[in-house]
């Protein structure tokens, strides 16, 4: 299939592929699609075989509860590694360690800094996907697809955090 | 385990596939687009969200309007809406992925994202220990809205409507500048040439 081996699809058709996806979740899983959650599972899960005290909250023990909902999620999350990888060996879109923006985005080429950089990301992303209840998939597509009023107001937080830090944290790319 | 859930994992696994590829296809997974989005310079993210958010809403309007599917809103939170909106678009730019690219990123072999991932179950972690606490004083209870029901109209009639907005803004996108320009050099969103390449601690000159 040589639409397969091509480096890049428009946009069009990926946002359509990707807003299809919540025919199987609503029918299939009834749920929508989101992807946070999963890091509650997965990391409460590692957390709480190291301190048990943490199943004592509520939040907690409902995130680790082996239900079709929370293990769906954290299938979804790892699917999306194995069809990335999948996706680029087919096109032979082969990517350095790091992306070459970041040498100029961060106006530094050392890698640890782009690693400290990363985990403090992934700490201030999530802790904000948490206490808003969603992400850019739970809150974007999936709740500007409902119509929802709350995830309209969190994404247009996350738009405005997203713009206001990389005009002024990171430099132009 | 049921056998409902083991289903549930496999339609995760098939799903997750399928997302993966549009993600890595798309280009929408790499930084370059991530964080020229949020410098307002490349518009590949912009547009992969508003066409998967209106093909959701077209999806919706007929599931639910023939009544095989409820929907599944979120509770409306304003205050943790707006605070935690803010953190995750920030932790997005400097990520340069959000939390379902992360492992798409790391699919393709981006090692910084492994310390994103890293950094992200420790913010589950700790909002999880916060949680009772950041319940009580942020986040609370709301209600359920969608703007179809605050104006009154049944929800596929909205869900259509902000379908065919989408769609005219999308062409006037396309129209201002082509999403092929905006792929850069390596299909990366990179735009510079010549870019240094990044010093790695195997490497003997640092």
């Amino acid at each position: 299939m040589p639409f397969f081996h091509e480096k890049a699809w428009s946009p069009y058709a990926a946002g359509v592929l990707i807003g299809l996806l919540q025919i199987p979740a609503f029918l299939m899983i009834e749920t929508a699609l989101g992807a946070s959650s999963s890091y509650v599972t997965v990391g409460d899960a590692v957390a709480s075989w190291l301190d048990p005290s943490l199943l004592k909250i509520d939040y907690v023990a409902k995130h680790l509860a082996a239900t079709a909902k929370n293990l769906w999620q954290v299938a979804l999350v790892t699917g999306i590694a194995i069809g990335a990888f999948i996706s680029m060996r087919m096109s032979g879109a082969r990517r350095q360690p790091i992306s070459p923006i970041w040498a100029r985005a961060l106006g530094s080429s050392s890698s640890s800094l782009r690693y400290g950089v990363a985990f403090v990301a992934g700490f201030l992303m999530l802790f904000g996907a948490r206490i808003a209840d969603g992400c850019t998939s739970g809150h974007g597509l999936s709740g500007m697809a409902q119509l929802s009023v709350g995830s309209t107001v969190a994404v247009a937080a996350m738009f405005a955090g997203g713009i206001v830090t990389a005009s002024l944290l990171l430099r132009r790319i | 385990m049921s056998s409902s859930v083991g289903i549930a994992i496999l339609t995760g696994l098939l799903m997750g596939i399928v997302f993966g590829i549009a993600l890595e296809k798309s280009r929408v997974f790499e930084p370059g687009m991530i964080v020229g989005q949020m410098q307002l310079r490349n518009f590949i993210m912009l547009k992969i969200f508003l066409t998967a958010v209106a093909t959701g809403a077209v999806v919706l309007a007929v599931l639910n309007g023939f009544g095989f599917v409820k929907l599944q809103p979120k509770a409306t939170l304003y205050a943790a809406d707006l605070a935690g909106g803010a953190l995750l678009g920030a932790g997005i730019a400097l990520a340069g992925a959000c939390p379902g690219t992360t492992l798409a990123q790391i699919g393709v072999g981006y090692r910084d994202a492994l310390f994103t991932l890293a950094g992200g179950l420790c913010g589950a972690v700790a909002f999880s220990y916060a949680q009772p606490w950041l319940d009580k004083a942020l986040i609370g209870t709301g209600p359920k809205l969608i703007f179809t029901d605050l104006v009154g109209i049944p929800f596929w009639q909205g869900a259509i409507g902000l379908s065919a907005v989408i769609a005219v803004i999308l062409v006037l996108m396309e129209r201002a500048r082509s999403w092929r320009n905006d792929l850069g050099q390596d299909s990366d969103g990179n735009f510079a040439g010549g870019a240094e390449p990044f010093r790695h601690r195997a490497a003997p000159a640092e």
